[in-house]
């Protein structure tokens, strides 16, 4: 039954489609009534008659050749576009006819439509969105990954050398592009900040990227110890900039401070480089050649036949080569190498640091969504029983089972499209403001960063909303489709009151305590992931979040010498040390919970062999005071540190790992390997710090050693100042201070501590702020729901309650019962839906590190949060038991 | 020549699910064998027979599909689903129950 009705219920909303079958029907109806008629005369012709005579016998037996195609096309109109449309009007009539409802309804399928689209819109952007490349599906992205920092694509010369020489897996190992940004000037032009990067030669030949203009960069570009001075373009570029000039064949183009490149080409319009995130304008031919430096992006295209974990296989073994290398170092020891896939492009600390939060709220959104129907098929059930007089008389006269389930769900429809409508309206909104919170997160300052590709909606995500909105009709227009399909029930004499089961009416229930089940589960995750921020906000970091203010200088550019930057920088700390209600300021290399930093081998001078991993920041004066990090034992830089020995403090966690339980004080330390260049330095412990946190707030404090900030040789670019008052207020007059003595120096960003603390959490913030919303929504869906059945229950008990209280129960009594009905229905869906709460718990817990995996905290403030809502929805139907009056109440009947 | 309101509404739909239960047929042939079967008591027009095919076929009890008749012509053959089967057996079990009924009413005699 249900798959015809399906079936039917498809061919007639493909009108078209049925429009263009038509002249077929009829047709055919053409030819079954011709054959009869050929039939009978044949017949008549057997029985003697004349040709002429037994045509027209055959044609007055039939009765009329066009009345009979008429009352054939009448018994067939089931399937056919006038009965949709017909459907369709009465549908829209009967919304129409109860505005309320119909508001209600189309506002909460909205709400859940337009979460789940917002969401997968995002996801789709982000992860699911091919690459506008020759097979996506085989392109895989080499990765390199150092415990406790992202994984990224880059490889040295070495290790480029053993996986092209030694893999199979591959059709092309293809190196690049690099990830730049940079400013880039053309002609006269304003210098324009874009994505730009150097390619191998194969690399556009391997990807299957034509030429829209010129030709592209190819293997003749590219030879070790030599590259060709030339770049190629995007068509996007090449129509933004150049208005699709025909003559930029031939064009200089510099990048940066680079020297002119000679634009050879433009790729097909619509190529981007390999993430939408960063689209790159401008390519140029990678130098090939020895080097130290692990900067080799490498993407492999796997053969035909070859799976991913073939790849994966092959290239452990090679990945085990460059570790053995001889000269590899204590980093690369230690590194861990990866191969993904990259057809849906390769990946960026955007996705790195947002996929995971996304499939968590996309369950959340799941949820609420399902918890919508639910809150939905109550209202339907509801009105389905005010609706069952009409619905029999409909069946009386002659409607079909089929009809009448066609046009319930006819009504379903409508409503979940209306709603998807507006949901698409409000998931555009919802994407913007989340793109919002995405663009609050850490960011490599300046870097033209393409959120826009994100909420750029495809037929992906219209197809996901569509079938989304088909399937929630399906979900709650359910309900009342099931009843109209049991005739058996409906009595058109009788009234709608009296017209319902015991099991209809333990179904309205159940529709309620499911709907507590599922709030229940989306209040305990929203407790758990607010809860986890907070944790996370009151974290003892190691130095004072508060009344810190923190400004960012672009060093690179300014023309200073060294000792003059020193003696500026001395001017600018000292003056701003003098504003009222700024307590101290300090120059250094790296701010805390900034993000990853520079980092090197530590060992002491005797023992080479055991050498430690440590994060090296350089600080100026009154570091340690500024930002609050207490000094524990030894003491802090001396004031005149320039030709002394070179001295350094550790932080507790450094100390521990290089001195164990001796006092390092006065020990030596060697570091090697600094940000992965060769040399040693050794220096004098003279004091030791307590841990601060650079990186992720989750994770312990990196060992860190602190070297003077001119013994290092650094200027620093973090300018920190200590305020008593808000950090705020003083922002205005650093800038001017900053400006008047760094004049070549430009500051890039003025933030606060807290705020740089608040983008290093975008996604705690992001799942606790949307799962708090949604959860909230919930709450307040099944307390609606419930309200609804409390409120229905005590109308048809109205004449029940008029006797008891006839019978000399009390108004307490009868108040009781009501909260006593709220409660059972509230506890019912508590027990049902704890073990699902626990469930969803502990799988978030999986995805997300530092979750706590069973919290009955949050289940108990979940469980709490229902009760007492299950209590407020009871009031106005107790209230409303309460006044029943005995008398009016036995009357009635 | 009879109308169609001679026979009872909806045991229509019975006799024409119980014809073609035997074999696949087209129309002609189901008008033939109703007159055939019934000694020509149960004649209903042929303008009516064809509505009610196809409103058997739009309820799924019965499908068609065209083949070439015996005579080599093309035609349109009827034949009966499982759900029209079904259907069948429940129209039957009415109609004994109410043919029963019936009978034993009109078999009262009079005190």
């Amino acid at each position: 039954m249900a798959i015809r009705l399906q079936r039917r219920f498809k061919e007639s909303s493909f009108w078209l489609r049925l429009l263009l079958h038509r002249r077929e029907a009829e047709q055919a109806l053409n030819d079954e009534i011709q054959f009869h008629l050929d039939a009978a005369t044949e017949q008549n012709l057997a029985k003697g008659m004349t040709q002429e005579a037994a045509r027209r016998a055959a044609r007055i037996e039939l009765g009329g050749v066009e009345q009979v195609k008429e009352k054939i096309r009448a018994a067939r109109t089931g399937a056919s576009l006038e009965t949709f449309v017909q459907d369709l009007r009465f549908g829209l009539r009967m919304l129409r006819k109860s505005p309320g409802f119909t508001i209600v309804a189309v506002l909460i399928l909205a709400l859940g439509i337009g979460a789940n689209t917002a969401i997968f819109s995002i996801i789709n952007g982000l992860m699911l969105r091919n690459l506008p490349v020759r097979d996506p599906g085989r392109l895989v992205e080499l990765l390199h990954q150092y415990p406790g920092e992202p994984a990224f694509n880059s490889f040295s010369w070495d290790a480029y050398q053993i996986l092209r020489d030694g893999s199979h897996a591959f059709s092309d190992l293809i190196v690049g592009p690099t990830m730049n940004f940079g400013p880039v000037r053309v002609d006269t032009l304003q210098p324009h900040t874009v994505f730009v990067g150097s390619v191998g030669g194969n690399f556009f030949q391997a990807l299957g990227v034509r030429a829209a203009k010129g030709r592209l960069i190819g293997p003749e570009d590219v030879r070790i110890g030599y590259h060709a001075p030339v770049a190629v373009v995007s068509w996007s570029f090449w129509k933004s900039r150049f208005d699709l000039d025909p003559g930029i064949i031939g064009k200089k183009i510099v990048v940066g401070d680079d020297a002119p490149l000679t634009i050879i080409g433009v790729t097909q319009r619509g190529f981007y480089g390999l993430s939408e995130q960063a689209k790159q304008d401008v390519w140029w031919p990678v130098s090939l050649g020895p080097s130290q430096e692990w900067g080799f992006p490498l993407l492999g295209r796997l053969k035909p036949g070859i799976s991913i974990e073939q790849a994966r296989a092959e290239m452990a073994v090679l990945f085990q080569r460059v570790v053995n290398l001889p000269d590899a170092g204590p980093f690369v020891k230690k590194m861990k190498f990866r191969i993904e896939p990259a057809g849906h492009g390769v990946s960026t600390p955007l996705r790195a640091m947002l996929s995971t939060p996304l499939v968590v709220l996309m369950g959340v959104v799941g949820l609420l969504l399902v918890l919508a129907c639910t809150n939905l098929a109550g209202l339907l059930l509801a009105r389905a029983a005010s609706r069952q007089h009409e619905m029999a008389v409909r069946a009386c006269l002659g409607a079909s089972r089929a009809r009448l389930v066609r046009q319930t769900l006819t009504e379903s429809l409508l409503l979940s499209m209306m709603g998807s409508v507006l949901g698409i309206f409000l998931a555009y909104f919802g994407t913007r403001g989340l793109i919002r919170i995405f663009a609050s997160g850490r960011q490599i300052i300046g870097a033209p960063v393409h959120f826009d590709a994100l909420s750029k909606p495809d037929w992906h995500v219209l197809l996901f909303t569509g079938a989304i909105a088909i399937m929630t009709a399906l979900l709650f227009g359910a309900v009342p489709a099931i009843r109209a399909c049991r005739p058996t029930s409906i009595q058109p004499q009788e009234p709608a009151r009296a017209g319902e089961s015991r099991s209809q009416r333990l179904f309205g229930k159940s529709l309620v305590v499911s709907q507590v089940a599922l709030s229940l589960m989306l209040l305990t995750s929203a407790a758990l992931f607010v809860g986890y921020l907070s944790q996370l906000r009151n974290l003892d970091l190691g130095f004072r979040r508060d009344h810190l203010l923190l400004i960012t200088l672009d060093t690179a550019h300014s023309d200073y010498t060294a000792p003059q930057y020193g003696r500026l920088s001395e001017q600018l700390v000292a003056r701003i040390d003098a504003i009222p209600g700024v307590t101290s300021a300090t120059l250094s290399d790296m701010s805390p919970m900034q993000g990853p930093g520079a980092g090197a081998s530590a060992f002491e001078p005797a023992h080479r062999d055991s050498m430690h991993n440590i994060l090296i920041n350089n600080v100026g004066p009154s570091y340690f005071e500024t930002y609050g990090t207490p000094l524990l034992s030894g003491r802090y830089f001396p004031a005149e540190v320039q030709d002394k020995p070179l001295v350094a403090i550790l932080n507790q966690a450094a100390a521990r790992d290089c001195f164990g339980s001796e006092n390092p004080i006065g020990k030596h330390l060697t570091l090697s390997h600094i940000t992965l260049t060769k040399g040693e330095i050794t220096y004098e412990v003279v004091g030791v710090v307590a841990d601060a946190k650079y990186n992720e707030l989750q994770q312990p404090a990196p060992p860190t050693i602190y070297r003077d900030l001119v013994q290092a040789g650094s200027i620093g670019s973090q300018l920190a100042v200590r305020t008593r008052i808000a950090p705020d207020a003083v922002a205005g007059v650093v800038r001017g201070i900053e400006s008047s003595v760094l004049k070549t120096v430009p500051i890039v960003r003025i933030t606060t501590m807290n705020e740089q603390i608040d983008a290093a959490i975008v996604p705690e913030r992001l799942v606790a702020a949307l799962s708090g919303w949604f959860g909230a929504l919930g709450a307040l869906l099944a307390a609606v729901g419930l309200y609804g059945l409390l409120a229905y229950t005590v109308t048809r008990r109205t004449h029940e309650i008029g006797v008891r209280m006839a019978l000399g129960a009390t108004r307490s009594e009868v108040i009781r019962m009501v909260l006593h009905d709220a409660l059972w229905t509230v506890c019912a869906g508590m027990v049902l839906g704890a073990p699902l709460a626990f469930w969803a718990n502990s799988m978030a817990a999986s995805l997300i590190h530092g979750l706590p995996a069973k919290s009955p905290g949050a289940i108990l403030f979940g469980g709490a949060v229902m009760i007492v809502l299950g209590m407020v929805a009871a009031y106005t139907p107790a209230r409303k038991a309460m006044r029943v009056d005995p008398m009016v109440a036995l009357r009635y009947e | 020549m009879s109308k169609p309101s001679d026979l009872v509404q909806g045991t229509l739909d019975m006799l024409l699910l119980k014809i073609l239960a035997l074999e696949p047929m087209n129309g002609f042939a189901v008008s033939e064998r109703l007159k055939q079967v019934s000694r020509d008591v149960l004649q209903m027009s042929d303008g009516s027979l064809y509505p009610a095919l196809h409103k058997l076929e739009q309820e799924g009890w019965i499908t068609a599909e065209w083949k070439v008749s015996e005579k080599g012509r093309r035609a349109k053959y009827y034949s009966l689903t499982r759900m029209g089967r079904r259907q069948l057996e429940r129209e039957t079990d009415n109609w004994g129950r109410l043919s029963g009924a019936i009978s034993r009413v009109v078999k009262l005699k009079e005190a």
